[in-house]
This record gives C-alpha cells, sequence and structure tokens, in this order.
C-alpha cells in the first residue's frame, strides 16, 4: 500500500519537474541571451545617438535621449515668451518715459522682474557641459542688465530716468549678442570628444 | 501532527486571517501539503525559527517593536515612491506632467506593485517563511491606489479625443487598463477584515480576480507595444541607450510573469515541496535559480523605468519617451 502510494507520488512529482526543468532551460537560455545582447549596448547606445540626433552630453547615466530640436525646443520655450513680456515692457516704458514717472517705474519694474525669472530659469536648465560659458556670459550680461534697470528705476524724476537709456541699450544688444552665440552652439552637433 | 506552519501567528486553518489578502488560492493547497515534523524536522524547524526570530521585541525610544515590524516598514516603503513621484505635479496642478508622464510613473508604479503583490505567495512556496505574507494586502492597495491615480489623471489630461470616457477607454490599449481599474477597486473596497468577514465565502474567488487583472496587464502591454515588436521609435523600446530589448514592457511583462506563473503551477509546487520534504531544498533553488534570475532582470528594468520616469515627474520636466 505505501509501495503504490510512494509510486504515486513519484509520477505527481515527475510532471512538476518536467514543467520546471523545461522552464528553467528556456529561462536559463533568455538570461544568457540577455547578457549577451548587453555586451552590445555600448556600440548600439552611439548608433541609437547619431540615429536620433541625439544630445548625449543631456542624458543622465546615458537612458534618456535629447535630441538637439528637442533641447531647442525646450530653450525657445523658456526665452520666447520672456523676451516677449520685456518687449511689452519696453514698449510701456517707451510710451511713458515722456510723460508718467509712476508708470515708466511700473514698467520698469515689471521689466526686472521679467529679467530675473528669466535668469532663474536658464541657471537651472540642463544646458550640456560644452555650452555653459555661454550660458554663464548670457546670465551676467542679463544680470548686469537687470542691476541697471533697477536702477534706472529708483530715478527721482524722468530726466534723470532717461540719461539711463543709452546704457541699458548697450547692455541690451550684449544679451542680445550672447542669446544668438547660445542660440547657435545649442544647435550645433556634439563634437567627437564630447561623446560619451 | 502539528507543523511549524500551523503555529505561525496567522490563525488556524479556517480561522479568520485578516492578513491574507488577493492571490490566496494557493494557502489551500498549502495547506494540504504541509509537512510533518517527523520528516524533515531540520529545515521546517530553521524556517520557524526566521518567523520567530521576527516575531520578537525590541526596545527602541522607550516602547517595544516587533523585527517583523521593521521589516514590513522597510519592505513596503518603496511601493509609496510612485505616488511620492507625482506628488509636486498634483500639488502644483500641473496638467503637463500629469497628461505626459502619469502612465510611466504611476502605470509602471501600478505594475510593480502588482509584481510584489503576486510575489509573497512564491517566496512563501521557497521558503516557507510566512512573516512577510502582510506585505501583499499592501502591494495589493498600493497598487490599487496607483492604478486608479493613473486612471483618473489620464481621463482628465490625457490629449486623446472623446472627453474623460474617451480618453479613458477609447483605444482598446486603454479600454484594458481601464477594465483593469474597473476591477482594482472591488479588490480595494473588499481588501479589509470586515469585508473579508461579510463576504465569507464568496471573498476568495473575488480576491482570485487579481489573476484576471494579472492577464489583462498582458493585453494592455501587448497593444501598447505592438505586441513585442519594436517599430523605429515607436515603443518603450527606444530609450536611445542601445537597450531597446530591455525596455520592452511586454519582455518585462514576460520576464517577470513566468518566474511568477511557475510557482503556482500545481505539479511544480508538488514538486517543490516533495524536495523540500526530502531535505533537499538545495536542489529546488538550484532549478528555480534561471526563472529566478530572470524574474530580477525584467524587475530591474520595471524599476529602472520607474525611477527616472519618476525622477522627470517628481522635478515637473516630464519625459514623453
Amino acid at each position: 500500500m505505501s509501495e503504490m502510494s510512494a509510486s504515486g507520488g513519484e509520477r505527481d512529482t515527475t510532471a512538476g519537474r518536467i514543467i520546471l526543468m523545461a522552464i528553467s532551460i528556456l529561462a536559463a537560455v533568455l538570461v544568457l541571451a540577455g547578457l549577451f545582447y548587453a555586451t552590445g549596448t555600448g556600440g548600439r547606445h552611439k548608433a541609437a545617438l547619431a540615429a536620433a540626433e541625439c544630445e548625449p552630453n543631456l542624458s543622465p547615466s546615458g537612458l534618456q535621449c535629447t535630441t538637439v530640436q528637442m533641447l531647442n525646443g525646450q530653450y525657445m520655450a523658456i526665452v520666447t515668451p520672456a523676451v516677449q513680456q520685456l518687449n511689452i515692457d519696453e514698449a510701456a516704458y517707451t510710451a511713458n518715459e515722456g510723460r508718467s514717472l509712476a508708470t515708466a517705474e511700473v514698467a520698469l519694474t515689471s521689466e526686472i522682474t521679467s529679467e530675473r525669472e528669466l535668469d532663474a530659469r536658464l541657471a537651472s536648465f540642463p544646458f550640456p557641459p560644452g555650452v555653459s560659458p555661454v550660458v554663464k556670459a548670457l546670465i551676467q550680461a542679463n544680470q548686469a542688465r537687470a542691476n541697471l534697470t533697477t536702477e534706472q528705476a529708483r530715478s527721482s524724476s524722468l530726466t534723470q530716468m532717461r540719461s539711463f537709456n543709452q546704457q541699458i541699450d548697450v547692455d541690451g544688444a550684449a544679451v542680445q549678442k550672447e542669446m544668438k552665440l547660445l542660440r547657435s552652439a545649442l544647435g550645433s552637433r556634439p563634437t567627437a570628444d564630447q561623446e560619451p | 501532527m502539528a507543523t511549524t506552519r500551523d503555529t505561525a501567528p496567522y490563525g488556524g486553518p479556517g480561522g479568520y486571517r485578516p492578513d491574507l489578502y488577493f492571490d490566496d488560492l494557493i494557502d489551500e493547497w498549502q495547506g494540504e501539503e504541509k509537512p510533518g515534523h517527523d520528516h524533515q524536522p531540520e529545515r521546517w524547524a530553521a524556517k520557524g525559527r526566521v518567523d520567530e526570530w521576527m516575531e520578537k521585541e525590541f526596545r527602541f525610544g522607550g516602547s517595544r517593536i516587533k523585527r517583523k515590524s521593521v521589516a514590513l516598514i522597510l519592505l513596503g516603503t518603496p511601493a509609496l515612491v510612485p505616488l511620492f513621484f507625482m506628488l509636486p505635479a498634483l500639488l502644483t496642478l500641473n496638467t503637463n506632467t500629469f497628461s505626459v508622464s502619469v502612465d510611466d510613473t504611476l502605470g509602471t508604479g501600478a505594475e510593480l506593485c502588482l509584481f510584489l503583490c503576486l510575489l509573497v505567495t512564491p517566496m512563501v512556496t521557497l521558503t516557507g517563511q510566512r512573516w512577510f505574507f502582510p506585505l501583499r494586502r499592501w502591494y495589493g492597495i498600493l497598487m490599487a491606489c496607483n492604478a486608479i491615480g493613473d486612471a483618473l489623471a489620464a481621463g482628465l489630461t490625457d490629449s486623446f479625443a472623446g472627453g474623460f470616457l474617451g480618453r479613458l477607454a477609447g483605444h482598446v490599449f486603454e479600454l484594458m487598463g481601464f477594465m483593469m481599474v474597473m476591477l482594482v477597486i472591488p479588490l480595494l473596497v473588499t481588501g479589509n477584515p470586515w469585508a473579508q468577514r461579510k463576504l465569507g465565502r464568496y471573498w476568495k474567488p473575488l480576491h482570485a480576480l487579481i489573476y484576471v487583472i494579472w492577464g489583462l496587464l498582458f493585453l494592455h502591454l501587448s497593444l501598447l507595444e505592438g505586441f513585442g515588436f519594436e517599430h523605429g521609435s515607436d515603443g518603450s523600446g527606444f530609450a536611445g541607450d542601445g537597450d531597446p530589448v530591455f525596455h520592452q514592457r511586454l519582455y518585462q511583462y514576460s520576464a517577470c510573469s513566468l518566474f511568477l506563473l511557475t510557482l503556482r503551477l500545481p505539479p511544480v509546487k508538488r514538486w517543490i515541496a516533495a524536495r523540500q520534504k526530502e531535505g533537499r531544498g538545495w536542489l529546488v533553488w538550484v532549478t528555480i535559480a534561471p526563472v529566478l534570475a530572470l524574474f530580477m532582470f525584467g524587475l530591474i528594468f520595471i524599476i529602472n523605468e520607474e525611477i527616472f520616469k519618476g525622477l522627470d515627474s517628481f522635478t515637473n520636466t516630464p519625459s514623453a519617451e
């Protein structure tokens, strides 16, 4: 009776053994195939980056892909509304610089806020290391302009306020120059030594 | 014929066991196969020792805490991470983050919690330990929270046409996800001792719905990932890191599910129980090792996806990859 039971028990576990062995072999093959596949990761990574025009320096641990186009898009999404707001503020100042000190001051205050906001957003933007000197120069130029605008907003008369205009224009031109440099730096493909 | 397992602090057979939620069917079978002390005392005594050790209390800041409680908190807390990742977007009502990456953050989080929930029973089968059993309920609840959060956010913020319902079920793969969420709601609502008492013998069949959800997830991912075939940059495998196969969600699902499914097959469980009864537990581990390795392989890439997409969501710079 116990022999029959033992033989029945053996039969019971045979199916399990066969199933488990088959699945184990399949799993072992898949794991080995995965490890073999993983050895080609480096080459495929470079090929994928090249095919997608990726910016490798923007990819932490190389696990994400940010294309030059995406990078430009993100950058423009920051800069375009800021520049639009600055233009509105400047127009408001120009319209009031000859007639109302209080309104001109409000326009300049708004301009300062926009400039500071742009600085903060540029500082936190994940620029690739290759363009960081240009970004630093842009932020410095923008800060210089914001500081001067702050002084201008403190003017006690319209004449004094207008006396800053020429210097503000010079600083504005410096900001625009740095912006152009940054745009062209972002648009160019990374050099070979920048590849991971 | 009392066994070490019978003395586990979860109540006797047929008794009320509040820690058994989701995926309970296996325990019926395990009860039948419980080995006696007289055949293989060493292994079961060893496993009992771990459970007993976990039950012991230690002093911390004037209060007494069970070791098991600390271990459960340490193992259970990571399941909150997907929800934590979406917190900044929720507090700032950032619809862009929800629209772009909620599926990758909460959807993947729900998948992870489902696998962890389903992992508990196979680990009990393999180790004989039961101290981590309460995690099954915890992971199940968080799976439901992640899935419901994902569905709500997708319905409110996705770019698909058709209003809230259209965004939830307008595509076939979305319909599968929607059905999963609908099925997970009764499990969440009845995943408590009171509901278990009230539902009585209907509770277990109801909670077997977790297997239907597991199957629907396969369909959801199959349709989402073009049945596992990559088409250029279309699909989750396009990550730019040269490992498209590892990033394919359907492959990750399959790699994890193979282990979870194998350890639920009655003939396999019988074979494992027989080897453990003979005191040859090492043979079980050696045989199952490749399947476990494949599971880990798949799980690591799901966790990888969760961390990178989650961090992007956390900083409100969602990645649409």
